[in-house]
């Protein structure tokens, strides 16, 4: 693919683009902070202060800006695999809930992607999968899309590391993600949805509530008990299929390829130059040199 | 299931310009979220959603989608503030370690209004505006057009989706996959699911690409659109006042009128 080969000629504001990402990620960061840091003291008459509008507004904003910022950089071989991405995440989630699974199982996708592809690609693929399931499923996933944005670009990162290169990282960078995730998310919980995001989260809201912690804390608290849990599994899943997968499939990717994602060190004639003239002169001669049927 | 929330009905609420129904819907959510009264929230849907929903013929399919998404929350959110309130003072009735205070009531009442608003408000949205004319009216006013392509490739491909997933879940009970069990062995009946999706999902997106490519995707010229969404001028003013009052409700806010 030619556009691959050179991004800086794809995309003309390269340094817009990383102001977008730069300033979404600081609106994330002063959001959680000053939620944390100020928590409403009018709690006590039943109002909020401003935290549910900045909360809402902070929190919307920085992740559009991440993805519009991000989607500029991605070449057109990712750009094409986001939708089947958010697809998985819609359609395996969905699935999860009808099982009725104590997880979610709603970024199979997005963290997929962010291995394959890069922290920008993961970002884009969580902030739209939101997006999308608010346009399909429910207008209230829509204020999750920091989380989202936050699991993605996570995944991004722990596969630059090298956490997907042996079986026992993978779990370890999902417990990491499932704790950032649960602190992200908790002001949202608590200042938004008044801890009612569903039946089983609320329960345990309302437990923490009753032995007499704020809102904000109690929230947290159940995060941190349901997010770290599903972010372990996930990773273990999108693990053990990016390991099913036949290696070209992986190695196709140039995130891949450059931060040697799964560690192995891949023939000269992959790393080196377009893989993709390679296959289709594997596939080309094929049927002359060798009998297709081989089973 | 159906992909998205739209009806199509030959309404002037359809006929709006998506971005003018789109700056409307997050003003009035700014709003509700910067003035903490909950009779404001209340005001919102009685001025502004209710003619809506009536105008466009779409009151049924709003009030049972709301319902259908609003009963459980609110019933948990009044449930949690209503009964355990720490914070609150006014005891009405105690129960062990339940109290009912008049202040985790008025609670639940701010968050459970502006949810209620903010679903509204949106369900109205994406009711009465077909996706394709939202993407289309928004690559105009400078959205990237690889944005709108992942939108509305996305919403098409779910369907397709849904049915892959389910053959292939009814094919590996075929060949003897349980679906019950304790939650572990459900997690694991579901890799042999996850596993042949996400394989067919690559080599789609080897030849969509392919193709996308062909067609100049990625090319930076302006792009021509075959679909022409109407605009006016009253429409671009309107879009305006309604920033203008999200940004007065906000500053209002800040400056401690209210309380």
């Amino acid at each position: 693919m030619s556009t691959t080969a050179t991004p800086s000629a794809v995309d003309p504001h390269r340094t817009r683009n990383r102001i977008f990402v730069a300033a979404g990620g600081i609106v994330i960061a002063a959001t959680y902070l000053y939620l944390v840091l100020f928590q409403p003291t009018e709690i006590a008459e039943g109002g909020l202060g401003q935290s549910s509008l900045i909360a809402i507004v902070g929190y919307v904003l920085g992740a559009l800006l991440i993805a519009v910022g991000a989607i500029h950089r991605l070449p057109t071989a990712t750009i094409a695999l986001v939708p089947v991405a958010i697809a998985v995440n819609i359609v395996v989630g969905q699935i999860a809930t009808s099982l009725g699974l104590p997880v979610y199982l709603d970024s199979i996708g997005t963290i997929l992607v962010g291995v394959l592809a890069g922290p920008a690609a993961g970002a884009v693929t969580g902030a739209l999968t939101n997006v999308i399931w608010g346009m399909t499923l429910s207008p209230l996933a829509l204020p999750f899309a920091v989380t989202a944005v936050v699991i993605g670009v996570l995944a991004g990162y722990a596969a630059r590391l090298g956490m997907f290169r042996r079986f026992y990282l993978a779990p370890v960078a999902g417990l990491v993600t499932g704790i950032v995730a649960a602190l992200i998310s908790a002001p949202i919980a608590a200042f938004i949805f008044g801890g009612a995001t569903g039946g089983g989260t609320g329960a345990l809201v309302a437990a923490f509530r009753a032995i007499g912690n704020s809102l904000l804390a109690s929230t947290t608290m159940q995060g941190l008990l349901s997010d770290p849990l599903d972010k372990v599994i996930t990773f273990t899943i999108v693990l053990i299929i990016l390991f099913a997968l036949p290696s070209r499939f992986r190695s196709r990717f140039p995130f891949v390829r450059q931060y040697n994602v799964f560690g192995k060190a891949l023939p000269a004639s992959e790393t080196l130059g377009a893989p993709k003239s390679t296959e289709t002169i594997a596939d080309g001669p094929a049927p002359t040199t060798t009998p297709p049927k081989e089973d | 299931m159906t992909t998205t929330f739209y009806v199509d009905r030959p309404s002037p609420i359809h006929r709006l310009n998506p971005v003018t129904k789109l700056v409307a819907m997050l003003s009035i959510i700014v709003i509700v979220f910067a003035i903490q009264l909950w009779w404001v929230a209340a005001l919102v849907v009685l001025v502004v959603v209710v003619p809506a929903a009536v105008i466009s013929g779409t009151g049924g399919r709003l009030l049972s989608l709301a319902l259908k998404l609003l009963l459980p929350i609110l019933i948990v959110l009044v449930l949690i503030q209503g009964l355990f309130f720490p914070e609150g003072t006014t005891v009405l009735a105690q129960w062990g370690p339940a109290r009912v205070t008049v202040e985790g009531l008025l609670f639940a009442l701010g968050i459970g209004s502006r949810i209620t608003a903010l679903v509204l408000c949106s369900l109205l949205l994406l009711i009465t505006t077909n996706p394709a004319s939202l993407m289309t009216s928004l690559s105009k006013n400078g959205m990237s057009p690889k944005m709108s392509y992942v939108i509305s490739s996305t919403l098409q491909i779910i369907p397709a989706f849904q049915t892959r997933a389910e053959s292939i879940l009814l094919a590996q009970q075929a060949r003897g996959l349980k679906l019950r069990g304790n939650p572990i062995r459900r997690i694991r009946a579901l890799l042999p699911l996850i596993s042949p999706l996400i394989l067919g999902m690559f080599t789609d997106v080897e030849e969509r690409s392919t193709a996308m490519e062909a067609r100049g995707f990625s090319s930076t010229a302006t792009h021509t659109s075959l679909m022409i969404v109407p605009d006016s001028v009253v429409q671009r003013v309107a879009r305006w006042v309604f920033v203008a009052l999200a940004v007065a409700s906000v500053v209002l806010s800040f400056s401690g009128l209210l309380s």
